[in-house]
C-alpha cells in the first residue's frame, strides 16, 4: 500500500505573455480521493486542468502523477498513464457513432498499430469492442451505440464523453463542469454515477459552479482565484471560510476586477 | 458469407465482365480508358485516406503519384528491373519520400497543412522539370518497358487492364482494412478533434505520418502503373491541375468513403469520354457534374463527412491558438 498522492501539483505556474493565469499552485489529489475545484470566473481552473494534462506545458513547477514526474511528457502519454479527462466544452466526435466514439478511448489504452489492422488481428479487435461495450453499458449507452453522435441529447452527450475517457481504463478522472447545462434531475443523476465509479476505486478531479453538485459529491474542495489557491478543506470548512466568500462575493473592487 | 459473397461478384466483374464488355465496344482506346480510371482509383482511394479518414487537407498528391513514376520508369529504362519489382521499390520510395517531406509539415494544422502541400507538391514538380540530367526534364521518359513476363504474356491492352485491376483489387483491399477497422477510428478521430484524439491517449503525429506513408505508398503504385502502361512520361503529368482533379473525385465521391473514391474517379474520368460525342462542351457538363453534386450532395455520393465540415475545421483550427498560429504545439 503505497502512501503518496495519486496526483501531486507542485508549484505550478503558468503565464500567458503579462497574465499570470495559474500562480504557484499546489495540491494533491489522494488515491480513491473525490476532489473538487472551484473559483470564480476566470480564475484559472481550466488553464491549470490543462496543465495536469500536459495540454499546456508549465512556466514552471511540476506535477507528478503516481510517483513519477509527468511534467514533460505529452497528453497522449499522459493519458496512456492512466490520467483521463472531459472538456468543459463538450468534445465528442460528431461524425462518429457512439460505439466508435468510445472505442477512441479503448484504442489509447490498446494502442494502436496499422499493422493489426493490415492483418485483421482478432484478438486485439475483441479487446477494444469487449472494453467499448462494457463501458456503453457502465454509462447506460448501449441502446444507442449505433448513433451518430450528433444525434443524441445534450445529457447523452456528456455521459459518452465520460464514458470515452472510462474505456481509457483511467485511475483518475477529470471531469470540467460534468453538469453544466443539465437540469436537476439529470445532475443529481450523474452524481450518482460519479459516485459509484469513484466506489470502485477511481480517483476524481473536478471542476463545477454548482455548489451543490460538489458540496455532495466531494470529500474535499480546493478553492482558485485569480490563479491562486486561495483555500483547501472539506467542503464544511471551505463554505464557512471568510476568504472564499470575499473571493466569490467580492468585498471590494479591487478583488472584483482580479477575479474577472 | 454475404461478405464473402459480394467480395466474389466485385472480383468477377472486375476480371471477367468488365473486360469482355470492353472487347465488345472495341478494345484498344476503352482498355485505355479503363486503365486511366484505374490508375485514378487508386490515387484517389490513397489521397482519400490522407484527407477523408485522417481529416488533413493534402493537394500535393501528384507530385508523390510523380516520384513514383520516374522511380519506376528510371529503374525500367537505367538499370532494365522488371515490373514486379519496379512497382513495389515505386511505393516504398514514394512511401520513403512522403515521411521525409511530410516530417517538418506534421505539426502544422488546417489551411497551413494544405499550403504546405501544395508547395511540396510545386517541388517535386520543378524537380522533375529542371533536373535534367536525372530526369531528362521536359523531354520526359520515353520508352519505359510494358508490363511483360517472358514466356508467359506481353505487353498488351488487356495485360495493361489486369495489371491495374489487379492493383486497385489490392489497393482497396490494403485501404479498406486500414480504414474499416479500430485503427481507421483512430485516424478518423484525429479528424474530428486531433487535441481530444490526444487527450484519450492517441499519438496524433504518428498516425498522420502513417496515413501519409500509407497513402504515399500507393500513389507510388499508381504512378508505376501510370509509366508501364503509357510507356512515356513526363513532369506535365504530374502538375498542380491532377491534384485538384484527385481533391476532385474525393469531393464528388464522398469524403472518407472508398467506394466514393472508385465512383468519384469513374464519373470524373468516364464522362469526358461517354460525352464525346458532344465535343467540347462536354467539359461544361463534367464541371456543371462538379459544381451540382457540390451544392446538393455536400457529402458526396458515399461520403462519411462533409467537404464544407472539414474546410471549416482546416480554416477554423488555424485561428485556435494566436500564439502559435498555423501550429499545433
Amino acid at each position: 500500500m503505497t502512501t503518496t498522492p495519486l496526483l501531486e501539483i507542485r508549484n505550478a505556474t503558468r503565464r500567458f505573455g503579462g497574465l499570470l493565469a495559474v500562480d504557484d499552485f499546489s495540491g494533491v489529489v489522494q488515491r480513491g480521493e473525490r476532489v473538487g475545484l472551484i473559483g470564480p470566473n476566470g480564475a484559472g481552473k481550466t488553464t491549470l486542468f490543462n496543465l495536469i494534462t500536459c495540454f499546456t506545458p508549465l512556466s514552471s513547477g511540476s506535477v507528478r502523477f503516481d510517483d513519477s514526474d509527468i511534467s514533460s511528457l505529452k497528453s497522449f502519454e499522459v493519458a496512456r498513464l492512466g490520467m483521463a479527462r472531459t472538456f468543459q466544452n463538450l468534445r465528442v466526435m460528431p461524425n462518429l457513432s457512439v460505439f466508435d466514439n468510445v472505442s477512441i478511448g479503448a484504442l489509447g489504452a490498446f494502442g494502436h498499430s496499422p499493422v493489426a489492422a493490415l492483418l485483421h488481428r482478432r484478438g486485439y479487435a475483441e479487446d477494444i469492442s469487449r472494453r467499448t461495450w462494457e463501458v456503453l453499458e457502465r454509462a447506460g449507452l448501449q441502446d444507442v451505440a449505433g448513433e451518430l453522435a450528433a444525434n443524441l441529447s445534450y445529457g447523452k452527450r456528456k455521459y459518452l464523453e465520460i464514458a470515452r475517457a472510462l474505456a481509457l481504463s483511467p485511475r483518475l478522472l477529470i471531469l470540467d463542469e460534468p453538469a453544466a447545462g443539465l437540469n436537476d434531475t439529470e445532475t443529481a443523476q450523474l452524481g450518482q454515477f460519479v459516485r459509484q465509479l469513484s466506489d470502485e476505486g477511481l480517483s476524481l478531479l473536478l471542476v463545477e459552479h454548482d455548489m451543490n453538485f460538489v458540496m455532495n459529491l466531494c470529500e474535499r474542495v480546493m478553492v482558485m482565484a485569480s490563479g491562486r489557491k486561495i483555500a483547501d478543506g472539506t467542503p464544511q470548512e471551505i463554505s464557512r471560510d471568510p476568504i472564499v466568500l470575499e473571493a466569490y462575493l467580492g468585498s471590494d473592487i479591487e478583488n472584483e476586477g482580479e477575479a474577472a | 458469407m454475404r461478405r464473402k459473397l459480394s467480395i466474389l461478384v466485385i472480383l468477377i466483374a472486375v476480371l471477367v465482365v468488365l473486360p469482355g464488355i470492353l472487347v465488345a465496344v472495341g478494345g484498344g482506346y476503352w482498355f485505355r480508358v479503363a486503365t486511366t480510371i484505374g490508375v485514378f482509383i487508386i490515387l484517389t482511394m490513397s489521397a482519400n485516406l490522407i484527407t477523408g479518414t485522417t481529416g488533413l487537407m493534402s493537394i500535393g498528391h501528384a507530385g508523390f503519384y510523380g516520384i513514383g513514376a520516374y522511380t519506376a520508369a528510371l529503374l525500367a529504362t537505367n538499370l532494365h528491373w522488371p515490373f514486379y519489382l519496379t512497382l513495389p521499390a515505386a511505393g516504398v520510395v514514394t512511401a520513403f519520400f512522403g515521411i521525409l517531406l511530410a516530417l517538418p509539415t506534421m505539426r502544422l494544422i488546417g489551411i497551413y497543412f494544405a499550403v504546405a502541400t501544395l508547395g511540396l507538391g510545386e517541388i517535386i514538380h520543378l524537380t522533375l522539370l529542371n533536373w535534367v540530367g536525372f530526369t531528362r526534364g521536359p523531354m520526359g521518359i520515353s520508352a519505359i518497358p510494358g508490363i511483360a513476363l517472358d514466356g508467359l504474356f506481353s505487353a498488351s491492352d488487356i495485360v495493361n487492364y489486369y495489371a491495374v485491376a489487379l492493383a486497385v483489387v489490392v489497393a482497396a483491399f490494403a485501404l479498406g482494412r486500414l480504414t474499416h477497422s479500430y485503427y481507421g477510428n483512430a485516424l478518423r478521430a484525429v479528424r474530428e478533434d486531433d487535441q481530444c484524439a490526444a487527450s484519450m491517449g492517441l499519438n496524433v503525429v504518428r498516425l498522420k505520418i502513417q496515413s501519409f506513408a500509407f497513402a504515399c505508398f500507393f500513389a507510388g503504385v499508381a504512378g508505376a502503373l501510370w509509366a508501364h502502361t503509357t510507356g512515356y512520361i513526363s513532369p506535365a503529368d504530374f502538375r498542380f491541375s491532377e491534384s485538384i482533379l484527385i481533391l476532385a473525385m474525393m469531393v464528388v465521391g464522398g469524403l472518407g468513403s472508398l467506394p466514393g473514391a472508385i465512383v468519384g474517379a469513374v464519373i470524373l474520368l468516364g464522362l469526358p469520354e461517354v460525352l464525346r460525342p458532344i465535343g467540347d462542351y462536354r467539359m461544361i457538363v463534367v464541371g456543371a457534374v462538379m459544381f451540382l453534386s457540390i451544392l446538393f450532395l455536400p457529402r458526396g455520393v458515399l461520403g462519411e463527412t462533409s467537404v464544407l465540415a472539414v474546410m471549416r475545421r482546416q480554416f477554423g483550427l488555424a485561428w485556435d491558438n494566436v500564439k502559435h498560429l498555423g501550429w499545433r504545439q
